[in-house]
């Protein structure tokens, strides 16, 4: 009896031991956690209305909260972001020192991939400052770390390293990394770093000489980029076009491409005349 | 010390005790095996798995449903290469009804503001889906996509009623323009009459005086006269009651023409302010989306990051 006793206990409690709910703590949000995640809302909001002054004033402030309260992840995305919007304003230094706050912190627990991030970044802000060593040091990093964690910004990294080669006057290599950013791109669906990998490869035909070979994918940039809605980006593949169809004897097609760049960076300019160079560079 | 029980009382209490006993737990393993049936323990159940760049919103236990029926929940997740790897288990006898081709996607029973569940889309292959395989997934889209894509689709539409307005607006101007410049040569009108008059009177008198022989010439004429004098009052009389009828159109047009005018005042507010009322409630929204219980429900799809674009390396992405 005293068995079955037992064994009755043993199954009862097997019943009421079931996984006991945790209090996460979730809810007890603090002060600062307010703050933090206002003055990410508010830059955000800066951000879409195209105050980039303000966004990056208030990116600045969530970094300084970020910083107070240790949290490594929002340190990282906010620096990230405070170095966009900074290279938006034309401010390369305040777009290094940013990202600085991660680059160059070793007693914070970046993951890999803010790490990753943060360097793409900082090759980014340093070639379009025309330093193609630092950039080609920091672009090395990315993929590097990027290699080791199978990241999403391979694309965008073989992208910045065929821009670099480019740069630099070895075509070939910049041709060939583009086209293996253009195949990543493809795989992993990512049409903004497709249309880039595409007008690089474009550009380093061209420079190879092969013009009549560079129009295709500076076409199907220009496709991808009006479909994505980047003025820039369509003023960049029109003015491509242009000076690639000039080169291979089609002088009507680069008048037209020509025209177009033109009316697209008038409208850009607020109906002003624009810069002929931009189209001719 | 030992306590001497009645004999009688407590015969057979040890068999009494050790039935109860056993019965209780008859009672609590048929408890159990009545869990376990209703949990599905003894159905088999086969894995299949996606994988997604972003989990939000997909919680371990949620169910997974096939034409609205439910077939299995989502088992585990685990973080792979490319995202989250997914995984369901569904009840084997199900597999038969999911196309090779099939597509699962993040839904809610009912539109926003329902249970998530995992969706599975059946796809157009003959053959169906196999134990262990991969199907392709379909985030689901946030509020705030909808209410930029309605913002998107309305503006236009806002801009061509402003538009629309502000031309009715204008032809209502030019309408009262034409109408008053009418007005003044009707006002002429009498004094022409007036002079035609004269100049008939003159006519005869001057007839009469050039010759007798002329009668006959004067008398018709005197007659054309007549009929032109009796003619032309009646004229005169149409005419004023045209002009009253045109003036009181010109009137009525200006007074429309002002009330047009007056629309599309107060109508210019409300287009504007619509616009206004659009951006807050992204902002309300916003605001909802932190409250509790409405948190789990709208969560971001993205971590609110701006993107990480290449081109900014050209030098060219400054303006923007």
């Amino acid at each position: 009896m005293r068995w079955l006793a037992a064994g009755l206990v043993v199954v009862l409690a097997g019943c009421g031991g079931g996984k006991a709910t945790t209090n996460s703590g979730g809810g007890n949000t603090s002060l600062a956690q307010s703050r933090l995640t206002q003055a990410e809302t508010r830059a955000a909001g800066f951000t879409k209305s195209g105050d980039y002054q303000n966004a990056a004033r208030q990116y600045a402030e969530a970094l300084r909260i970020a910083t107070t309260l240790e949290n490594a992840d929002a340190i990282a995305a906010n620096a990230i972001n405070l170095s966009v919007v900074s290279q938006w304003l034309g401010r390369d230094d305040d777009a290094r020192a940013a990202l600085d706050a991660v680059l160059t912190d070793t007693h914070t627990a970046f993951s890999e991939h803010r790490k990753i991030q943060a360097e793409l970044r900082r090759a980014i802000v340093e070639l379009g400052g025309g330093n193609t060593g630092a950039a080609a040091v920091w672009a090395g990093q990315a993929q590097q770390r990027c290699n080791a964690t199978s990241c999403e910004y391979a694309a965008g990294i073989l992208n910045v390293r065929a821009q670099i080669e480019l740069e630099s006057g070895r075509n070939a290599e910049a041709a060939q990394l583009a086209q293996s950013a253009a195949d990543r791109s493809r795989s992993t669906g990512s049409q903004v770093e497709l249309a880039n990998a595409l007008r690089t490869l474009g550009r380093a035909r061209h420079a190879q000489g092969q013009y009549a070979a560079a129009m295709e994918p500076l076409k199907q940039a220009l496709e991808i980029d009006r479909e994505m809605g980047d003025p820039r980006k369509i003023l960049a593949d029109l003015a491509d076009l242009s000076r690639s169809a000039d080169a291979a004897g089609d002088a009507a097609a680069a008048r037209d491409y020509k025209e177009r760049g033109l009316a697209v960076s008038r409208a850009m300019n607020g109906g002003r005349s624009a810069p002929e160079a931009s189209l001719t560079r | 010390m030992s306590i001497a029980l009645p004999t009688k009382r407590f015969a057979g209490i040890v068999a009494k005790v050790n039935a109860f006993l056993l019965i209780a737990f008859v009672l609590v393993i048929a408890f159990l095996g009545l869990v376990a049936y209703k949990q599905g323990w003894f159905v088999h159940q086969s894995p299949i798995h996606f994988v997604t760049a972003n989990a939000l919103g997909i919680n371990k236990g949620m169910p997974v449903k096939l034409h609205g029926f439910t077939i299995g929940s989502v088992s585990s997740m685990e973080l792979a290469p490319g995202g989250v790897d997914v995984r369901l288990q569904i009840g084997s006898e199900y597999l038969a009804r999911i196309p090779q081709d099939s597509r699962a996607k993040n839904a809610r029973e009912s539109g926003l503001v329902g249970a998530a569940v995992i969706d599975i889309l059946p796809g157009k292959a003959e053959n169906a889906i196999s134990e262990g395989a991969q199907i392709s997934f379909e985030p689901a889209r946030g509020i705030s996509e909808i209410i930029d894509d309605f913002r998107r689709q309305a503006m236009p539409a806002f801009n061509e009623l402003k538009t629309a307005m502000s031309q009715v607006g204008r032809s209502g101007e030019d309408i009262t323009q034409i109408l008053a410049s009418l007005r003044k040569e009707v006002d002429q009108l009498p004094a022409t009459h007036r002079a035609i008059r004269k100049l008939v009177e003159e006519a005869a008198v001057a007839t009469t005086n050039v010759s007798k022989q002329a009668a006959a010439t004067l008398s018709a004429v005197e007659k054309v006269s007549k009929t032109v004098d009796k003619t032309i009052p009646e004229v005169s009389e149409k005419l004023v009651n045209s002009l009253q009828s045109i003036d009181a159109a010109a009137v009525q047009a200006k007074k429309t023409g002002e009330e047009v005018r007056l629309t599309l005042r107060a109508a210019r507010p409300l287009v504007e302010h619509s616009e206004v009322a659009a951006r807050e409630a992204g902002d309300v929204l916003g605001a909802a989306k932190r409250v509790w219980p409405l948190s789990d429900s709208f969560k971001e799809t993205s971590d609110g990051m701006l993107p990480i674009d290449s081109f900014e390396a050209e030098g060219k992405g400054r303006s923007r």
